[in-house]
């Protein structure tokens, strides 16, 4: 991999889910600070209803619902799971009871770092790759020079392009797990 | 999504639901329950009741209110018990979950050991010393109830009562509490306590002054620096001109 792939591409992505990761433990942090640790109880709903929303483009996207900008509604998905994520890992904290839930945060968590790489590093790293082809062709570089030239990059790319093989699969797993935690938890909770 | 993916996913997640009516208590408890009820761990619905939670009339059947804090729930005499009083017996409802929690989990976002006194009888509420030990400082050895002049039942401490208010304790009045409170009665007070003034006395020296209703010095004596003052709205000074 070149440095510039890392620099220009990977390392932007690694801040943005950097972001995620400092504002779940400010919010964790502050939470704490503020003796107000019970309301991380209850961000869970919050959460899990934008992440629901976020719903809305995967299904407007399937044709299962026909009004709405395709565009706009990826920009409200990508910005509700995001925020959605976000309330979820706060409700999650660092406390380790049930293995379900946790299973379901884990889930969720590949889920949101497949969907970034799906929307912040595809797009660039391939007009990454096709600039670099470009420039070495035009420098007289053979087809084999070339493609040797960008082995790794290449390789990069193939391997990201497989997100969406990642995000949909684990979606479901995410889905089903987070179900099954709703469950438990209206079947078992008290709720006063 | 591949034939393969789909089936290797619903194998997974059908190995976890299986795991979730196998092991409860891992899966989906929120933490470890207390030693005491760790036989109970892997039965939810011996405590809790579907879609309301944990359900106190599921704890009285191990736990009968007119046994806790004297016979465990097997019906042995406790030799320590956590309190120095029973007091199950005086709570107004048998709200267990108001005061108690279980899971280690739930736990961390309730607070523990603060007793509420709110939860007690109306009765019960109104005698402390049923529960409470008096202290055996100087003031309160000459005090037996009405405690909640001074302190509230949420903290002992700050008791918020001012003598001032009413009457100030000076260097010539500082005498023991009964002088002027007989019986330990703080909603009444006498002023003839004192050999200084007797009833007698003072009704002639009112009574030269024109002042025929004298029965509650305090109106007019907030302290022994105010020889005369006029009561509510001068209406003792009104009074007396008026004579």
């Amino acid at each position: 991999m070149t440095p510039s792939l890392w620099r220009e591409h990977i390392l932007p992505f690694s801040l943005v889910l950097g972001l995620l990761a400092a504002a779940t433990l400010s919010g964790d942090y502050l939470l704490h600070r503020l003796d107000l640790v019970w309301v991380g109880r209850y961000l869970g709903i919050p959460g899990t209803i934008l992440i629901i929303a976020s719903f809305t483009y995967s299904l407007r996207k399937r044709k299962y619902i026909a009004s709405g900008n395709p565009k706009t509604l990826l920009a409200f998905h990508e910005f509700t799971a995001w925020l959605g994520s976000l309330l979820v890992l706060i409700h999650a904290g660092i406390h380790f009871n049930a293995i379900l839930p946790w299973l379901a945060t884990i889930a969720m968590s590949v889920n949101v770092v497949s969907g970034m790489v799906g929307k912040i590093l595809l797009e660039r790293s391939r007009q990454h790759v096709l600039g670099q082809r470009i420039d070495f062709e035009q420098r007289g570089l053979t087809k084999a020079e070339v493609a040797q030239a960008v082995f790794w990059d290449a390789t990069t790319l193939d391997a990201m392009t497989q997100w969406r093989k990642v995000h949909i699969p684990i979606f479901i797993v995410f889905a089903v797990l987070a179900i099954g935690h709703l469950v438990s938890i209206f079947l078992f909770w008290g709720w006063q | 999504m591949s034939k393969l993916l789909k089936v290797i996913l619903a194998l997974n997640l059908i190995v976890i639901t299986a795991l979730v009516f196998i092991y409860p208590h891992l899966m989906v408890g929120p933490g470890k329950l207390i030693p005491g009820h760790k036989q109970l761990e892997s039965d939810c619905f011996a405590c809790h009741k579907s879609l309301t939670g944990a359900d106190s009339a599921r704890c009285v059947n191990c736990h009968k209110p007119a046994d806790i804090g004297r016979l465990s729930s097997v019906g042995l005499p406790i030799i320590k018990p956590l309190t120095s009083v029973p007091f199950h017996q005086k709570l107004a409802s048998q709200d267990c979950l108001a005061c108690h929690s279980d899971h280690a989990g739930v736990k961390r976002f309730r607070q523990q050991g603060h007793f509420n006194h709110s939860l007690l009888q109306k009765m019960t509420l109104e005698q402390c010393q049923s529960c409470h030990k008096s202290p055996t400082d100087a003031l309160h050895r000459q005090i037996s109830g009405n405690c909640s002049q001074c302190h509230n039942q949420n903290k002992w401490k700050p008791a918020t009562f001012n003598h001032i208010k009413y009457f100030e304790l000076d260097r010539d009045h500082s005498p023991s509490c009964v002088t002027c409170h007989a019986g330990n009665d703080y909603k009444r007070y006498t002023c003839y306590g004192c050999h200084e003034h007797t009833p007698e006395n003072i009704r002639r020296e009112h009574i030269e002054e024109g002042i025929r209703s004298f029965s509650n010095c305090v109106e007019c004596h907030r302290s022994a620096d105010e020889p005369e003052e006029s009561g509510k709205d001068g209406k003792r000074k009104k009074e007396r001109d008026d004579d």
